[in-house]
């Protein structure tokens, strides 16, 4: 339990939530009192470091406040002191799930900068790889979800995926997780001889066995539903209020994805639909996913059947040395809009650059509805968010 | 040779030598489960499980006991001492203890008592007080609030495990388990799970609750609270509350077998073992155990309020609704009964 210093510190960090007991009456009535916990940030379900803050009253909890922070490691500030495109590998460990993004989104600010033109090839297998790491990253959460749930064995058959691309991955960029593969003005190289025909065998036996491995077990399950439907419940209004974006803003019945409404690279050339569910509960997010996996598997088809020929690198100069002023470029990563805001003063090193990770905005959600659920819901709450502890922090 | 015979013949040896070999039994027991749940989990996830100690990975139990009784023991800050030691041994020898009522063949039961039934029922009962024991004494809110819902979970769930029961003692006419499978006698046909299909449903929901096993592993709940009242245990006395987990699920797969599905009968008369009867009470027993592993690494977790509405609004009164029809036609039909 907590000190009264500690706590008291704990709430000058964030602001606390609209605390209030689920029983105030009884509380008067028989002199009970609330009690404090801490969970995190050495919690197994607190997705490495994330430090909660809770007042429970018995199994309901009334105030949640969380606590970021833990794995602050200066992205932006080391992004400073660096050439343009050594900052690269540091934007893949943002969001280590989903890196292929957050390279994509840096790139592109600073090729606003640059003049330099991207050749097709380059762009459509920019938007390739972008697939396959969302595929990457959405299945495994997927699992994560089942895996706060209780259930153990979804977790397994969802990394088996992502091992399989991982390794088309590796075939591809040379590296199974940090893929430093987005350059400035293209891509480091282009697919290797029979790549598009391993990938295309592979999207074609993912989409055969997304039914029986996941959907089959999660879907019709009783348990499942009684612990999601209704758990975190979002209106539309609050989601673009708080300034959502991702599958917990979609899965309210908001259609906005930045590859649609402001399309980048190749996605222009792309027929795909906006996955949106009206209830906006955890069990929407759960189906939002596992339609944007299989719309997923609809782009990387179409970029596979119109790969354009021709080179993947384009002409930036021997050194990078972007003109004065400033780029913003908007991605879809897996957790929502990833945008990057590039200052340059003309030299070679960033004058400023600023991530603006999803997780960070979306975890404001567990401040405003976590109190008045109860205790075990805190996790598919956190499944629906799917954070990151690298992107939250940078 | 004749007098050594006798000598274990008498009463104060035998109950003691038989306690002994139970007491062997449960604790090889607990090892061996945690060996079949990690091969049958593996088996379920695609991979291989424990495979280098020894032949296939079998000393892999071994290697456990070695590692746990050579690790520290933590005692947390301001923990109650007597309290956090007591609730281990609080927790295992009520589930050991149950082993004794137990038929395992025709003629070998430690204490064949006349209110056997009752016995099990107050020893799963005394199981709940080590666990809040250990909630308690180990001063942290994440043991408490395990404890807290172990309490309330046990409790509820015990009302609908003994309703469900009342119908086998109706039939068999006696709180004996020998009794209850002599009465089981002469074919699968016989064994009370058929005339009691809804207490059986029951009492085997009841059990994974007692046992408490995914779904029902609220009091543990290791992705909320982190492993609950055990939080704080670590070495031998949370391999004693390990070993407890699984004799208790053993229990409740042999008292199943015991009372539903005819205990040591065999399933057809010519199948009869004599006193090797106990294979076909092996047997049974490991079907059920096997099936409360594959439910383990198959389902999510409930919610304290979802476990407490299954208990209190579908399995009781569905209990009393098939007592009521028990009742009534043992009273209408006796000549079948």
């Amino acid at each position: 339990m907590l000190s009264e210093e500690r706590r008291t510190e704990g709430t000058a960090l964030t602001q606390p939530a609209s605390g209030r007991l689920a029983n105030p009456d009884i509380r008067d009535e028989f002199g009970l009192e609330t009690i404090d916990m801490n969970m995190g940030p050495q919690h197994p379900a607190m997705h490495g470091l994330l430090r909660l803050i809770l007042e429970l009253d018995g199994e309901t909890v009334v105030r949640c406040d969380p606590v970021m922070g833990y794995l602050h490691r200066s992205k932006e500030k080391i992004s400073e002191n660096r050439m343009y495109p050594a900052v690269i590998p540091i934007t893949d460990r943002i969001d280590y799930m989903n890196n292929m993004a957050m390279e994509y989104g840096y790139c592109l600010a600073v090729e606003k900068l640059l003049d330099v033109e991207i050749p097709p090839r380059a762009d459509a297998i920019r938007a390739l790889m972008n697939e396959f790491s969302r595929i990457m990253s959405h299945i495994p959460s997927l699992g994560f979800l089942l895996l706060e749930l209780g259930a153990f064995t979804p977790i397994l058959y969802a990394f088996r995926e992502r091992e399989r691309i991982q390794s088309i991955m590796e075939a591809v960029t040379g590296a199974r997780m940090m893929f430093h593969y987005i350059r400035l003005g293209g891509v480091k190289a282009d697919l290797p001889e029979g790549m598009p025909e391993t990938m295309w065998e592979y999207i074609e036996g993912l989409e055969s066995h997304l039914q029986p491995d996941f959907i089959d077990l999660i879907e019709g399950n009783e348990i499942f539903i009684a612990r999601t439907r209704g758990v975190g419940k979002i209106t539309p209004e609050k989601a673009v209020e708080m300034g959502l974006t991702g599958v917990p803003l979609r899965c309210t019945g908001v259609e906005f994805d930045v590859r649609k409404h402001y399309p980048y690279g190749w996605y222009k050339n792309l027929d795909f639909d906006v996955v949106t569910d009206q209830a906006g509960d955890v069990e929407a997010s759960y189906r939002c996913r596992i339609g944007e996996v299989r719309q997923s598997i609809r782009m990387i088809k179409q970029i596979l059947e119109n790969l354009p020929e021709g080179e993947v690198m384009g002409d930036t100069g021997r050194r990078i040395r972007p003109t004065e002023g400033d780029g913003i470029a908007r991605v879809e990563s897996a957790r929502g809009e990833y945008a990057v805001h590039v200052v340059s003063d003309g030299s070679d090193t960033p004058y400023r650059v600023h991530y603006r990770t999803p997780c960070t905005v979306n975890m404001q959600l567990l401040q405003e509805i976590v109190p008045g659920h109860y205790l075990p819901d805190i996790m598919p709450i956190m499944g629906l968010i799917d954070p990151v502890s690298g992107a939250w922090d940078k | 040779m004749q007098t050594v015979l006798n000598l274990l013949e008498a009463e104060p040896i035998r109950l003691f030598l038989s306690f002994a070999v139970i007491l062997f039994l449960v604790l090889n027991l607990a090892g061996i489960l945690t060996f079949a749940e990690r091969k049958v989990a593996a088996y379920i996830q695609l991979r291989y499980g424990p495979n280098r100690v020894g032949p296939r990975g079998l000393l892999q139990p071994a290697a456990d006991v070695v590692k746990l009784f050579t690790k520290e023991n933590v005692m947390p800050h301001r923990a109650d001492l007597w309290i956090f030691l007591g609730a281990p041994i609080a927790m295992f020898l009520p589930a050991a203890a149950v082993w004794l009522v137990v038929p395992f063949a025709p003629k070998s039961v430690v204490a064949d008592l006349n209110v056997g039934i009752v016995f099990f029922i107050a020893m799963t009962s005394i199981g709940a007080l080590g666990l809040i024991m250990a909630g308690y004494g180990s001063r942290s809110t994440f043991s408490l609030l395990g404890a807290m819902r172990g309490a309330a979970q046990m409790i509820s769930y015990e009302v609908p495990l003994i309703l469900s029961l009342l119908g086998v003692i109706m039939l068999a006419g006696s709180l004996s388990f020998q009794d209850v499978v002599n009465s089981q006698s002469g074919g699968f046909w016989h064994w009370y799970f058929l005339p009691q299909l809804p207490m059986f449903v029951t009492f085997y929901i009841a059990g994974v609750a007692e046992a408490r096993r995914v779904p029902f592993d609220l009091p543990e709940g290791e992705s909320e609270i982190v492993g609950g009242f055990m939080v704080e245990y670590s070495g031998m006395t949370w391999g004693l509350i390990q070993a407890s987990e699984f004799a208790s699920m053993a229990l409740v797969s042999a008292i199943t077998a015991t009372l539903f599905l005819g205990g040591w009968q065999p399933p057809f008369e010519f199948l009869d073992l004599g006193n090797f009867n106990w294979l076909w009470f092996a047997i049974k027993t490991a079907l059920i155990i096997f099936t409360f592993q594959w439910i383990r690494w198959s389902l999510p977790r409930l919610r304290m309020d979802q476990l407490m509405d299954l208990g209190w609004k579908i399995l009781v009164p569905a209990c009393l609704i098939w007592l009521f029809v028990t009742a009534g036609a043992m009273l209408l039909l006796p000549s079948v009964f």
